[in-house]
């Protein structure tokens, strides 16, 4: 008894340890190497015990077991690996923090991008029918923060009809379905949020089910334009991107 | 006339035992306040110096440690760690924030000197020179003993502040600027003051001067 017990603290404090050293880098406690990726050198992390972050701690996410982890790792995985270092850096994401039931400010999100720390933090519990497009949806806004001039926001309203307007904020309205609907310039219900989801929409959708939505893109005038206007933009960051 | 008592046995056994209390007392009173007392003093004659132009020694409260900088691998921050002992700001440099067992990090020479103290400012110091370049290496491995410059949370921020990695932290590859590596009196530095969970340690202890082997 008395050496499990040993054997507990010490793998306790060897957990702790890392998760200073962790946390002196990107400022999230509580986290443990789970992998470097060295296809595109991501450095995967993962919180078991759970963590509060925040200025105001509005951030909150709770820590993940081994089955959380290989349900949904290889997708998670895949999915960055359409992504090379080269682009990664320039996106400024480096670490992706695996948890669950990830929420701020008391509303349930799939994703926290956080471009300053270089970090995306992702939530393992997210809806599996929309968890592919949403690791994209995130990526793309690290995209976008990372390169706003070439994602002006103006310029992309103004491609809607003119008696359409975004909502103030993505959570200041009731849109926020995620299944394929079309409208009018539109993919989805979320996409009439604001341009910044809009434009994370149709970027994710493009990615997980490019022939698809292209030709569906291909038969709106207003969607072929909008998909121009994110292309453009992103071969300004990699000429050789494609969807 | 007063009779003379002898002691019997058992309060002969009382006595050799009071005796050794106290003994044993007093020693563990003397190890436990010196912390210093099992760290092996560092012989510099007996090493045998590959590139003496990139040695540096730092005194610290346990003893010397031995660092051997690497300007192969980032030249301009070995130049300005340089530039900065040979001036001698870094002596008195307090090791302000210590993460125990983990690492230490001295070298704000603005606000963390041993002789003016400011521990509402400490870590925000300047060194006066300038920032520098993030000079990043996928080739240089943060096992223990790896020296660094610290940075802010941003890159190409590098001043003067620099930390010893005291147990191997790879995470750490490729976002730190690599200055060298401790060679010997790592001992001396486990034995550096930590602190709590607080931003900084409270009566730290300090670098009592750094210098170069060949200057």
């Amino acid at each position: 008894m008395r050496y499990i017990i040993l054997i507990f603290i010490l793998f306790f404090n060897f957990s702790y340890v890392n998760a200073d050293a962790i946390y002196n880098l990107i400022k999230i406690p509580n986290l443990e190497v789970h992998k470097v990726d060295d296809v595109n050198g991501i450095k995967y992390l993962i919180s078991r015990r759970g963590f509060v972050i925040g200025d105001t701690n509005n951030i909150k996410c709770n820590g993940i077991n081994n089955s959380d982890l290989d349900r949904e790792f290889n997708t998670i995985q895949n999915n960055l690996r359409d992504y090379n270092s080269n682009f990664l850096r320039k996106i400024n994401l480096k670490f992706v923090v695996l948890c669950k039931n990830l929420e701020i400010s008391g509303i349930n999100t799939g994703g926290i991008p956080d471009n300053k720390f270089r970090t995306l933090i992702l939530d393992l519990t997210f809806n599996r029918n929309y968890f592919e497009r949403m690791i994209h949806h995130e990526i793309f806004h690290m995209i976008d923060n990372s390169f706003p001039e070439l994602f002006k926001k103006n310029k992309w309203s103004k491609l809607n009809n003119k008696d359409f307007s975004y909502a103030s904020c993505s959570t200041c309205t009731d849109l926020l379905g995620l299944d394929l609907e079309i409208t009018k310039g539109f993919l989805t219900e979320y996409s009439m949020s604001t341009a910044e989801e809009d434009m994370a929409e149709i970027y994710s959708l493009l990615k997980t089910n490019f022939k698809e939505i292209d030709l569906l893109i291909k038969k709106d005038n207003i969607l072929t334009k909008k998909k121009n206007f994110l292309i453009n933009g992103l071969k300004e960051i990699d000429e050789k991107f494609i969807f | 006339m007063i009779k003379k008592i002898k002691p019997s046995l058992s309060e002969k056994i009382l006595f050799i035992f009071l005796i050794l209390l106290i003994i044993l007392t007093l020693g563990s009173f003397y190890i436990l306040n010196n912390k210093c007392l099992f760290v092996k003093k560092i012989d510099l004659n007996n090493i045998d110096f590959k590139d003496k132009q990139n040695i540096a020694i730092m005194e610290v409260e346990c003893g010397n440690v031995l660092i051997e900088l690497d300007p192969k691998i980032a030249p301009k921050a070995v130049n300005r760690f340089k530039k900065l002992i040979n001036r001698g700001s870094y002596n008195g440099s307090a090791f302000y924030r210590v993460i125990e067992n983990t690492l230490i990090q001295a070298g704000d020479i603005e606000y963390g000197n041993v002789s003016n103290l400011n521990y509402s400012k400490v870590g925000t110091g300047k060194s006066g020179l300038g920032t520098i370049k993030s000079e990043l290496s996928d080739n240089f491995l943060f096992n223990a003993g790896s020296v660094a410059f610290a940075r802010k949370d941003q890159f190409d921020t590098e001043d003067s502040e620099f930390f010893i990695t005291l147990i191997d932290i790879p995470i750490y590859q490729g976002e730190y600027t690599p200055i060298g590596k401790v060679i010997a009196g790592m001992d001396s530095l486990k034995k550096i003051k930590a602190g709590n969970k607080s931003t900084y340690v409270l009566k730290p202890d300090y670098i009592k001067n750094i210098k170069l082997l060949v200057n």
